[in-house]
C-alpha cells in the first residue's frame, strides 16, 4: 500500500511539472486600432527594478506607442537574481531587457536569445574612486579596496587588462556605504546612478568608465528568443519599433515617465532620475539617425572579449546570431 | 521517544532516497522537456562536480571552516545567554524579544555595519554566520533549562541544594537534549549563514568559498555549475549535521547515561 502511495505521489509530481509545459504559443495578432481586446498580449521583463535605464520602455507604454502597433504590453520589473535570459529563451516571456554580454553568455548555455535594439549605445558601466585617491584612470587603479561583482564579464575583463597592483577585491553589496567611509575605496557602478548618489552624500567622485579600456557592450537592449524571431517576425518588428519610439520620446522629455517610474519604485528620488536621463543621453545615438541600431563589429569584439576572459568557449557563439535588425 | 540507533539503515535508507531523487530528477527532465539552462541533468552536474573536484573541495573546506567557527561561537554565546535567562524570569522576559532580532535580521541591512566594524573577510563572514545560527540555540536551551520536573526540583530543595547545584546537576543535564535539537537546526543555518555572509563580506580574490562560486555561476548563467555548487553546500550541511549528531551521542552518554 505504501509503495503504491509513493508511486502515485511520484506520478503526480511528474505530471504536474509536465503539465506546466503545455502553453499556447499562438498569438492572435489584432488589427492596428484602439480596441484593446483585439491587441496582442506580450510581456516584457526588465533586468532590474524600474529605473532610468528602463525609461524608454515605460515611455512607450505611457505614450501609447505599444497600442499604436496593436500590442498590449505588460512590463514586469526584475530584481536581483531574476532569470531574465532564461525566461525569454524558453518563451514563458516574449521580450526582455539586458546588457549585451548576457546574450552570448546565454547562447553559450543553449538559451538562444537575440537582441533587436540597443537603447544605450555606449556602456554606462564604470568604476567610482575618490578624487583624493589621485587615481586618474583605470590603469592607475592601485592601492585600493575594490568592490565589484567578481565573475561578471566586465570585472573579469578589468582583472585581465589592468594590473590592479595592491588592489583588494571584495564583494559588491549594491550600496555605496563602504565607499563613502573610505577614501581608498573603489567600486563598480553605472554612470547614471551611483556617481550622483555619492556626490549627494558629499563625496568627491571620479568616474572611470570601463569603455576607456575597450570593454563596451550595449546596454538597455531589447531582446527576444530565436524562436519568436523566426515564428513571429512581424510581432518582433512591432515591439522593436514601439520601444525605439518610446526611448526617443523619453530621452527628449522624460518628466512624465520619471513620475511614473517613481510611483513604481518609490526608492528613486526625482533627482537621481533627472540626473540619470541627462547622463544617458550622451551614451546614446539619439541625436543621430540610426538610434537603437547595432553594429556587427561591436558584437564580434564582445564575443572575442568573452572568449578571452574565459567565460565562453571559442566558436561557441557566432556574433551574427546575437542580434538582428527587426525593422 | 528515543533517537534512532545507528545501524545499516542510517546509511542505506538515505542512499535509496538519493537514487530515487536522481531518478525523479532525470524523469522530470525527460517528461517536462525543461531546458538545461533551467534544470541541468544529473549526469552533467555530476560531470562538472567530478571535473572540478579539487576546486570544489577547497571552496567547501573554506566555507565549512567559517560555518563551523560561526556555529561554535553560536553555541557558546547561545548557551551563556540561556543560562542567564534560566536564572530569572525577569531577565528572560526582558531579553527574549531582543533574541528574536537575530532570527529576523535581514543580513543585507546589517552587512555594511558588520563590514564597517570587522572589515571585509573571514571575520565578518563568521559574524554573519553567528547572527543567523544563534537563535535556535537560545530558544531550545532556554526551554530545556526551565522545563524541570517539579518533583525533582522539590527533592533538590528539600535537600537544601544550592542554586548552583540545581543548575549544574538538574537543569543542565535536562537541557542537553534540547540543546542538541537546537544545535541540529543551527548547524544547517550556519552553512546558510556562511554562504550568505560570503555574498556580502567575503574576500573574493583568491580566498573564495562556495558562496562566491554560486554567485559567480549565477552571474554567468551557468546553471550546471550552480547546481554542482548547491550540491556541495548540501554535502557540507550533511557533514556538519552528522558530526553534531555523533558529538551529541557522546555528550548524552556523559551527562545522562543514555546514548
Amino acid at each position: 500500500m505504501k509503495r503504491m502511495l509513493l508511486l502515485g505521489l511520484l506520478l503526480v509530481a511528474i505530471a504536474s511539472v509536465g503539465g506546466c509545459q503545455t502553453k499556447d504559443d499562438t498569438y492572435h495578432t489584432g488589427p492596428i486600432d484602439n480596441d484593446p481586446s483585439a491587441r496582442t498580449d506580450v510581456k516584457l521583463v526588465l533586468n532590474w527594478f524600474p529605473e532610468a535605464e528602463h525609461g524608454g520602455f515605460y515611455a512607450a507604454q505611457l505614450n501609447g506607442y505599444f497600442a499604436e502597433e496593436g500590442l498590449n504590453v505588460e512590463i514586469i520589473p526584475g530584481g536581483p537574481g531574476s532569470p531574465v535570459i532564461q525566461q525569454v529563451a524558453r518563451g514563458s516571456i516574449e521580450f526582455g531587457v539586458a546588457t549585451a554580454d548576457q546574450i552570448p553568455l546565454g547562447r553559450a548555455q543553449g538559451a538562444n536569445v537575440v537582441a533587436t535594439m540597443a537603447a544605450i549605445d555606449q556602456s554606462p558601466r564604470c568604476f567610482l574612486v575618490h578624487k583624493e585617491s589621485g587615481i586618474e584612470s583605470l590603469e592607475g587603479l592601485k592601492n585600493v579596496t575594490l568592490a565589484m561583482n567578481s565573475g561578471r564579464a566586465f570585472s573579469e575583463y578589468l582583472k585581465k587588462h589592468v594590473p590592479l597592483e595592491n588592489v583588494r577585491i571584495v564583494p559588491y553589496d549594491g550600496s555605496i556605504a563602504a565607499f563613502l567611509r573610505d577614501k581608498n575605496f573603489a567600486q563598480q557602478g553605472y554612470e547614471f546612478s551611483e556617481p550622483f548618489l555619492a556626490k549627494q552624500q558629499g563625496a568627491n567622485v571620479k568616474v572611470l568608465p570601463i569603455r576607456a579600456i575597450g570593454y563596451n557592450p550595449y546596454a538597455s537592449l531589447l531582446f527576444t528568443s530565436d524562436k519568436l524571431k523566426n515564428d513571429q517576425p512581424e510581432l518582433v518588428a512591432k515591439m522593436t519599433r514601439a520601444c525605439r519610439k518610446g526611448w526617443q520620446a523619453y530621452l527628449d522629455d522624460p518628466q512624465e515617465t520619471n513620475k511614473h517610474l517613481q510611483s513604481l519604485n518609490p526608492e528613486l528620488t526625482p533627482g537621481v532620475l533627472e540626473f540619470g536621463v541627462k547622463a544617458i543621453v550622451p551614451l546614446t545615438t539619439v541625436k543621430e539617425g540610426n538610434f537603437g541600431q547595432m553594429q556587427l563589429d561591436r558584437w564580434k569584439t564582445l564575443v572575442e572579449q568573452l572568449v578571452e576572459v574565459g567565460l565562453i568557449e571559442k566558436d561557441a557563439v557566432k556574433p551574427e546570431d546575437c542580434f538582428f535588425e527587426a525593422s | 521517544m528515543k533517537e534512532d540507533r545507528f545501524s545499516w539503515k542510517t546509511i542505506v535508507l538515505p542512499l535509496l532516497v538519493l537514487v530515487l531523487t536522481i531518478a525523479l530528477w532525470q524523469a522530470i527532465i525527460v517528461v517536462s522537456g525543461l531546458e538545461p539552462y533551467i534544470l541541468p541533468g544529473p549526469w552533467d552536474v555530476g560531470k562538472t562536480m567530478w571535473l572540478r573536484l579539487d576546486a570544489f573541495l577547497l571552496y567547501t573546506l573554506r566555507t565549512g571552516m567559517v560555518a563551523v567557527s560561526g556555529f561554535l561561537i553560536s553555541v557558546v554565546l547561545g548557551v551563556s545567554v540561556s543560562l542567564l535567562f534560566s536564572q530569572s524570569s525577569i531577565v528572560r522576559q526582558s531579553g527574549y524579544p531582543f533574541a528574536i532580532f537575530f532570527q529576523t535580521v535581514p543580513i543585507v541591512a546589517v552587512a555594511p555595519l558588520v563590514i564597517a566594524i570587522f572589515g571585509y573577510g573571514v571575520l565578518s563572514v563568521i559574524v554573519v554566520t553567528t547572527m543567523i545560527s544563534l537563535f535556535p540555540i537560545i530558544t531550545a536551551t532556554t526551554t530545556g533549562l526551565i522545563t524541570v520536573d517539579q518533583g525533582l526540583l522539590d527533592l533538590f530543595r528539600v535537600n537544601k541544594a544550592t542554586r548552583w547545584q540545581i543548575l549544574w546537576k538538574l537543569q543542565f543535564p535536562g537541557a542537553i537534549r534540547y540543546l542538541l535539537t537546537g544545535m541540529k537546526t543551527s548547524a544547517g543555518l550556519a552553512v546558510v549563514g556562511a554562504i550568505v555572509g560570503e555574498y556580502f563580506a567575503g574576500l573574493s580574490s583568491g580566498h573564495q568559498g562556495l558562496g562566491y562560486f554560486i554567485l559567480e555561476s549565477k552571474n554567468q548563467i551557468n546553471t550546471t555549475s550552480l547546481f554542482a555548487g548547491t550540491i556541495f553546500c548540501t554535502l557540507l550541511g550533511v557533514v556538519v549535521f552528522a558530526t553534531i549528531s555523533l558529538l551529541g551521542r557522546l555528550l548524552l552518554s556523559r551527562w545522562t547515561g543514555e546514548g
